[in-house]
């Protein structure tokens, strides 16, 4: 295995941090022996239209996006889509590349972001591919608001899941659930976080950027109904 | 009982169209208020992640478009049912994008709920969610599953829950009647 399309599926493009974190990947891929990946961004309408024809042209198919509202973005529903007839091809004898994927949230635990890496998996199955693995990381807002500095240990490790990925064909287990993180917060976890998130400095990403926006008097806002006033 | 319908649908002459057109009849001769939204036929520009409806513009979408809609007749509703055919094992693409943009009916802030965080409230009160689906002949019972999972998990976020799901198997009159029942 030795061509990697890179696919960033975040609605964000290029600045997005699902792109911080497929770079990363992508730099172990290459540093396992991988050729230089061919990066795509769906959110661009003419490399979506490239990606989809570049499906059937490579050996891995890297597919990275947000979690947005509980599942895929839409762009990456319509991207799945539009790879039905690669479904037949498999079908009738046609390979497909081995698939691997990589979710991230803005959501502290791990566990948001697996039913849709259960999806994933399908996904592979229904494409007749190898399944290679989903990369699932929360957090991945915090990536913006980071120094570079603080996220020098993700980054090594998404290199080596990218050197896995090139080397054996698949993410490595012991990696993937270290780079996931917190799966889910413990009892103890649940109280510290629920204190936590009742005073003002744990919420201090929006309340900046509602202050810098001139929005922070409308921050409860609510224009269709009645505002929980909770 | 008020009912709002998500049809997402993309293709305008389909059997699902047709089963739809039928089930929304039956619930309107029962007596509920229903809204059925084509979403094929609305300006939904998709969301782009760009957080104004939480740090801009509070509570609604910069982009001015038909999510304003949506959201409206959402929260409007007792009922919230998402109806679409599946394809490649989930919902389509365009029930997503009107979902996508819903991000707007909740506040960015984060609580801890059930033992996990979500986002909080911005609204009293949301609709209960339901969920239609056409498995067409590409969808199996695990892709049934895990897209049933996936939208419970959203209603969950959207300070709701999935009280209902159903594949659209049996008559448009039978799964309406479930429907009301469930509602």
């Amino acid at each position: 295995m030795n061509s990697l399309v890179l696919l960033n599926g975040s609605p964000r493009g290029e600045r997005s941090n699902s792109m911080k974190m497929l770079t990363r990947v992508a730099e172990g891929w290459v540093r396992g022996g991988g050729a230089q990946p061919e990066v795509l961004h769906l959110v661009r309408r003419a490399q979506f239209q490239r990606a989809v024809e570049a499906f059937a042209g490579t050996d891995v198919v890297l597919l990275g996006m947000p979690l947005y509202t509980d599942a895929m973005p839409a762009l990456v529903k319509a991207y799945i889509e539009a790879l039905a007839p690669r479904v037949e091809a498999a079908r009738s004898g046609g390979a497909n590349p081995t698939l691997a994927f990589l979710v991230q949230s803005g959501f502290p635990e791990a566990a948001h972001s697996r039913p849709l890496e259960r999806y994933l998996k399908k996904l592979a199955l229904r494409m007749g591919s190898h399944y290679a693995g989903t990369i699932v990381r929360g957090g991945g807002e915090a990536l913006q608001a980071m120094p570079e500095e603080a996220n020098r240990k993700l980054w090594a490790r998404l290199q080596v899941l990218g050197e896995q990925l090139a080397r054996d064909g698949r993410f490595g287990a012991a990696e993937l659930k270290a780079v996931a993180g917190r799966e889910r917060f413990s009892r103890f976890g649940v109280w510290v976080a629920s204190l936590a998130c009742r005073i003002p400095i744990i919420q201090f990403y929006w309340n900046g950027m509602l202050k810098k926006n001139g929005a922070w008097e409308r921050r409860f806002a609510a224009p269709y109904g009645p505002a929980f006033e909770g | 009982m008020r009912i709002t319908i998500l049809n997402g649908e993309p293709h305008a002459a389909s059997p699902f169209q047709a089963y739809l057109e039928r089930l929304t009849k039956r619930l309107v001769v029962q007596g509920h208020a229903v809204t059925k939204l084509d979403l094929a036929a609305l300006d939904l520009k998709g969301c782009t992640g760009c957080f104004n409806c939480w740090v801009r513009t509070p509570g609604e979408c910069a982009k001015r478009d038909d999510s304003a809609t949506v959201c409206r007749a959402a929260l409007g509703a007792d009922l919230l049912l998402l109806a679409s055919p599946m394809t490649m094992g989930f919902t389509t693409a365009l029930l997503k994008r009107g979902a996508d943009q819903m991000i707007q009916l909740i506040h960015p802030y984060f609580v801890v709920e059930g033992g996990e965080f979500h986002h909080r409230a911005r609204y009293a009160h949301y609709p209960v969610f339901a969920l239609l689906l056409d498995p067409g002949p590409d969808s199996d019972a695990e892709d049934v599953e895990i897209t049933r999972t996936m939208w419970g998990r959203m209603a969950r976020n959207m300070k709701s829950r999935l009280a209902w799901t159903a594949v659209a198997e049996r008559t448009a009159e039978e799964v309406a009647d479930e429907l009301a029942r469930v509602a």
